[in-house]
């Protein structure tokens, strides 16, 4: 997942690389998964998380798109 | 397999990452749980298999604890008085997250190689800057996810 100035450099980086363009979201919005995502990862009672779990955690972000689905 | 001790391995590598910036090698794990370094590194292993970190190809060196990177990237996060690397953009920001406090990120913009610093305080987004001191709102910085979830650990590298 890489950081961008604007949309035009995604635009740009996707293009160069001959890649299709994924999801984009906000710095800010990124911040808010990063804190469901990452919050205990450091407790001993972390164990991973079942598909049900990583899919709530995208939920409670808002990311409910597709792109979010899946068996990761 | 021992699935306590499994899990006591995992927790102990990250909060090595977390205490000290990088990974313990597999004998010092294994000097800690007082088990042979082999057995230790069955434990990476499956560790590794479950995507609880993942290990260098063909190797029992942790390349990436998330959110952590055993290698220096674009992402330096400066917390708690140390100098961590973070393994994407997301990552960047998980490492204030796990270590529950404020931080200063540098980070450099993909393709306009624009360097970017972000600081954390207070559980927000503070303040970020472009270079020459140019405040930029961050709602105007953006991650790009290349790969649907269904596909991150395809190439965690490239993910």
């Amino acid at each position: 997942m890489l950081l961008f100035r604007s949309e035009e450099w995604i635009d740009k980086w996707c293009k160069r690389n001959n890649l299709a363009r994924g999801e984009v979201i906000t710095i800010n919005h990124v911040w808010e998964l990063s804190k469901l995502w990452y919050q205990d990862r450091l407790s001993l009672d972390y164990h991973g998380r079942s598909i049900e779990q990583v899919q709530e955690i995208f939920r409670q972000a808002g990311l409910t798109s597709e792109f979010w689905h899946g068996a990761g | 397999m021992n699935e306590s001790l499994l899990w006591q391995v995992r927790h102990f590598v990250y909060n090595h990452f977390a205490d000290t910036t990088y990974s313990p090698n597999v004998e010092d794990t294994a000097a800690h749980f007082n088990i042979s370094p082999a057995e230790a590194g069955e434990l990476y292993k499956e560790l590794n298999n479950r995507h609880a970190f993942f290990l260098e190809p063909e190797t029992l060196t942790v390349r990436m604890a998330w959110p952590f990177s055993a290698i220096p990237t674009n992402f330096k996060v400066h917390a708690n008085d140390k100098t961590y690397y973070a393994n994407c953009a997301w990552d960047m920001l998980g490492i204030p997250t796990i270590l529950h406090g404020d931080a200063v990120i540098e980070a450099i913009c993909t393709e306009s190689n624009d360097s970017v610093r972000l600081e954390i305080r207070d559980a927000k987004i503070a303040q970020a800057a472009l270079p020459g001191g140019e405040d930029a709102a961050s709602s105007t910085l953006l991650v790009h996810f290349p790969l649907p979830f269904a596909r991150w650990y395809d190439d965690l590298t490239f993910t």
